[in-house]
């Protein structure tokens, strides 16, 4: 079923991007003046959720919904699927209105928090789903097989969900999610709950769907998620955008140069510090780099995974572990 | 058991009534849907254009409409339906539903406490008892499942997972009703082959031995049985040592006695039976002979009722008056007679005699011989000519079924000589028709019939048949119970929508002492009013039958608004299904009698109809909501 995403929707109105990886020439999902207001039952205001929003989300990027709790994020995501009706404004998806039944044969949705049926298993939860599609049984069977063993839950796949843990809930969600092999996928705060490997996991497995043609829209909160990820960002605030473009242009300091080097001595750096102050720039600062915490942490887990056992930790080694992770010295007990 | 008027229908009659179609059930449909259809666009209406404004609502409401018949219904499929109904199976099963089994279990165990085991009919203690029981446990489950489990969904957001993909709205609400109907059939049917083995062991027993047996002087003999489970019976054997008991407690035995001279007893026969009864018309005669639409009323025989028959035409108030048949009576020792007309009687059907079963009602106005009853007589007539058997004599047993055969050769008269009469040659007439005469010996005394109290009984149909269709008719109502507890949930929060099934099931149920408040106020009847007259009575403790003493203009004020509250609920009470008409089959099998498959059938077709009616509310209401707000 993994049709290419522009083919489909190759009859869609021409329009220009430019900057887009795929270079494609439509869009997938296109909000025109999106609104939404909550009201209470007797129709008087509540909240001015979404405020005149207008975005494209083009084939084959990934596009990330930002904000703090509150900006409208999850309710754009609801409207675009269909769950809420716009107080004015369209939103369309594959050129379809969101109402439409039919635009969900190619969309993937993974909600907040994973709420499936606690009742069934993960063979059953995919299987149940995957009904819902025109899906031939044999296909069925070989997706969700396929699936369960992409998100590692191969070992229980035949325990009821309500015993899973909130990791492992996430992973059939998003099993689900792709059961119709979608050419959207829409991600609710897709790593909230996991750990750091299975954050990882997640966002290679969404870079790797990217690869694959198809276009992810995410929103979430975790900023350096979105940063590792997202080709581009929407920052949404009290229901307003913002801002809108590629996270590389967004992030970009301009007036500040980076150098990265190895093997300097003290003397070189102070060299290269007056060579900066003779060119009449400033320096800011001089200093090793320090590596992420999720480096550190991926670095260690994989090293207990190669070798099985306690770790002894060495006292006062702060810098060699902030250097290098592994720390291969000390060893394991196999 | 008493039939009314529209027990006796056929099919057609009930779906068209010929000739009144105003109180048929064609009609009552058209005016649901219509009426649905109506209010739904209204509601609609108002709501989208709250929405979007008054112009956008009007083409949101007709793109609605218009998506259903374009979209929604061409594109349902049944394996997502499957699917979801799966879903919804494997939910309630998971949920342990199937537990209620146990309990049926348990409360059947416990049914020897409150059984009467001493009862003169204890087939149809047990046979009412185990369908009661059915009937209330599936309806509160049905009413449980179906109320609770959609607007779970909404408030777990697990329906978030299943509207986001290429799911329905009429998917969902179709899924979900053929779900729980499986569930409630997955426990109907252990529990109906439960209640099968309940009755049918409960009510067998053995008589191992014979007392006090003489030998007869022409041959054969006669003697009592041992006194097993609060009974025994008397029997006469023949000369070649065959014979049966009397019938004690709706049931009798087979008598052999053996060549070694000792006596097998064989098991009950005929206490579980569906008689399949042949009813004819009914008049009257009073005491000098002249023919009466009605038997004499003894009492206060013709109160109000039995409006439940007359649909819309009541509402309309086009039909009026009582509707309900009670006991007409004949006066003994006088030319007054009952005559019932029989159709279609033939040597085919009746080869053996004429079966006629009869129960009838006595009333006395003195006391008389208390001993032995009062006797009456039937007499098998001509309908056209003054040819007439000789009157057969009983004794009128009360409460029970009296079972007659009839002899097709018969003395009687044909107008000028005494001789021997063949039924079919000189009896019926060129039509097969037959004419029954039922009359009271005792002078002063009077018997009461009913149209379905004289019968001829061409045949039985099997017990375990007949309490299969009455689990089918629990199994209907249980389905309606769901199509609208599913209906209420599209819209209400669990309990609430619980609670709403349940005022419907409520008001169906009183919807006859509703109409007859309808009818009381109409008719000027002083029986106490609407529900703030009779308020202001209780609180003022006055008698229900007198003038409400209040001051003019507050009468004025009470009865105006009694009135608007009683017609809202004779309307409401109109237009919901007629359920206490379809536990009453259980009556049917309880008293012996099979469940007509034109009830049935009609039970049926109400059913899928309001089924049809919620389902399409249910879309509606479903599509137009936001699923996430």
């Amino acid at each position: 079923m993994s049709t290419e995403p522009n083919a489909a929707v190759a009859d869609a109105p021409q329009t220009a991007t430019p900057d887009s990886a795929d270079a494609s020439s439509s869009v997938v999902i296109e909000t025109r003046n999106l609104s939404k207001i909550y009201r209470d039952f007797w129709g008087r205001k509540k909240v001015h959720a979404l405020k005149s929003l207008d975005i494209e989300v083009r084939p084959g990027e990934i596009f990330g919904l930002l904000g703090p709790n509150g900006s409208g994020k999850s309710t754009t995501i609801k409207l675009i699927l269909g769950l809420l009706f716009p107080t004015s404004g369209r939103v369309l998806v594959f050129d379809q209105d969101a109402s439409e039944t039919r635009k969900n044969e190619r969309i993937g949705y993974l909600p907040e928090e994973s709420y499936l049926y606690k009742f069934l298993t993960a063979d059953e939860t995919l299987d149940f789903y995957g009904r819902l599609f025109d899906l031939s049984a044999s296909e069925r069977r070989d997706r969700v097989s396929q699936l369960i063993e992409m998100v590692g839950l191969q070992g229980a796949k035949h325990r009821q969900l309500k015993e899973y843990s909130k990791g492992m809930t996430r992973r059939v969600g998003l099993a689900q999610a792709l059961i119709n092999d979608p050419d959207l996928i829409l991600l609710d705060e897709p790593t909230t709950g996991l750990d750091p490997i299975g954050t990882r996991e997640m966002k290679d497995l969404i870079l790797g769907l990217r690869d694959q043609g198809k276009t992810v829209l995410l929103c979430s909160h975790q900023l350096a998620d979105v940063q590792d990820v997202c080709d581009r960002v929407a920052i949404l605030h009290q229901g307003e955008l913002k801002e809108l473009g590629r996270v590389s242009d967004l992030l970009k300091v301009q007036d500040v140069t980076e150098v990265h080097a190895t093997g300097l001595s003290d003397a070189a750096k102070t060299e290269i510090a007056d060579v900066i102050a003779r060119h009449g720039g400033t320096v800011q600062s001089i200093d090793n780099p320090t590596a992420t915490m999720e480096d550190l942490f991926l670095n260690i887990v994989r090293e207990s995974e190669a070798r099985p056992g306690a770790r002894r930790v060495s006292q006062g080694s702060d810098a060699a572990s902030a250097n290098d992770g592994s720390s291969d010295s000390d060893g394991g007990q196999a | 058991m008493n039939l009314q008027p529209e027990d006796f229908w056929s099919y057609s009659e009930w779906f068209f009534r010929d000739g009144a179609f105003l109180e048929s059930a064609a009609l009552k449909g058209i005016v649901l849907l219509v009426l649905a259809i109506v209010l739904g666009l209204i509601a609609g209406y108002v709501i989208s254009s709250s929405r979007y404004g008054s112009g956008e609502g009007f083409f949101a409401v007709a793109r609605a409409v218009r998506d259903f018949f374009r979209f929604d219904l061409p594109g349902t499929s049944l394996r997502r339906i499957f699917a979801l109904a799966r879903l919804s199976f494997k939910e309630a099963l998971r949920r342990k539903v199937l537990y209620i089994v146990g309990l049926f279990v348990v409360l059947l165990l416990l049914a020897g406490w409150y059984l009467n085991p001493q009862s003169d009919d204890p087939a149809r203690l047990y046979v009412s008892f185990v369908l009661t029981m059915t009937n209330y446990l599936v309806l509160a489950l049905a009413l449980f499942i179906s109320a609770f489990s959609l607007p779970e969904d909404i408030k777990n957001k697990t329906i978030y997972t299943i509207v986001t993909k290429p799911v329905r709205a009429t998917e969902i609400i179709a899924g979900r009703m053929l779900g729980f109907v499986g569930v409630g059939t997955m426990i109907l049917v252990p529990m109906g082959l439960l209640s099968w083995l309940f009755v049918v062991r409960g009510l067998d027993h053995t008589h191992q031995e014979v007392v006090e047996v003489r030998e007869l002087p022409g041959g054969g003999y006669e003697g009592e049985t041992d006194y097993v489970q609060f009974h025994s019976h008397t029997f006469k054997l023949d000369e070649t040592g065959e014979g049966l008991t009397n019938i004690v407690r709706g049931h009798r035995h087979v008598v052999r006695r053996s060549e070694d001279g000792t006596f097998q007893i064989g098991p009950p026969q005929g206490a579980l039976r569906a008689r399949i009864p042949s009813y004819g018309s009914i008049r009257f005669r009073d005491r000098s002979g002249n023919l009466q639409e009605e038997g004499i009323d003894v009492g206060n025989e013709r109160l109000a009722g039995g409006y439940s028959s007359t649909g819309i035409a009541r509402l309309i108030g086009v039909a009026k008056g009582n509707r309900k048949i009670e006991h007409g009576y004949v006066e003994g020792g006088s030319l007054g007679t009952a005559e019932f007309t029989f159709d279609n009687v033939t040597q085919e059907r009746y080869p053996d005699g004429i079966p006629v079963d009869l129960s009838l009602r006595a009333y006395r106005s003195y006391k008389g011989d208390i001993e032995t009853g009062i006797r009456g007589s039937v007499t098998m007539k001509h309908p056209d000519k003054a040819i007439e058997s000789n009157p057969v004599a009983f004794i009128v047993d009360e409460y029970e079924v009296d079972e007659k055969i009839l002899p097709l050769e018969i003395e009687g008269t044909d107008g000028s000589e005494t001789r021997m009469l063949n039924v079919f040659e000189d009896l019926v007439n060129e039509k097969g028709q037959i004419m029954i005469i039922v009359r009271c010996l005792d002078r002063a005394q009077y018997l009461g019939v009913t149209k379905s109290g004289v019968y001829l009984h061409p045949a039985d149909n099997s017990f375990g048949w007949n309490l299969t269709k009455a689990y089918g008719s629990i199994w209907l109502q249980m389905t309606m119970v769901i199509a609208f507890g599913v209906m209420f949930s599209t819209f209400l929060t669990g309990p609430v929508a619980m609670i709403s099934t349940f005022v419907c099931v409520l008001l169906g149920f009183s919807a006859e002492q509703v109409f007859d408040t309808r009818h009381y106020i109409d008719s000027g009847i002083e029986r106490g009013g609407g529900p703030i007259e009779s308020m202001v009575r209780l609180l003022r403790q006055d008698a229900m039958t007198t003038q409400l003493d209040v001051d003019t203009v507050a009468a004025k004020v009470i009865k105006t608004v009694d009135a608007a509250i009683v017609y809202g609920l004779d309307a409401i009470a109109t237009a919901l299904p007629n359920l206490p008409k379809m536990v009453e089959t259980a009556e049917y099998a309880a008293s012996g009698f099979d469940i007509f498959g034109a009830l049935l059938a009609r039970h049926a077709t109400a059913t899928f109809g309001y089924v049809l009616l919620a389902f399409i509310v249910s879309y509606f209401i479903l599509k137009s909501r936001e699923i996430a707000a």
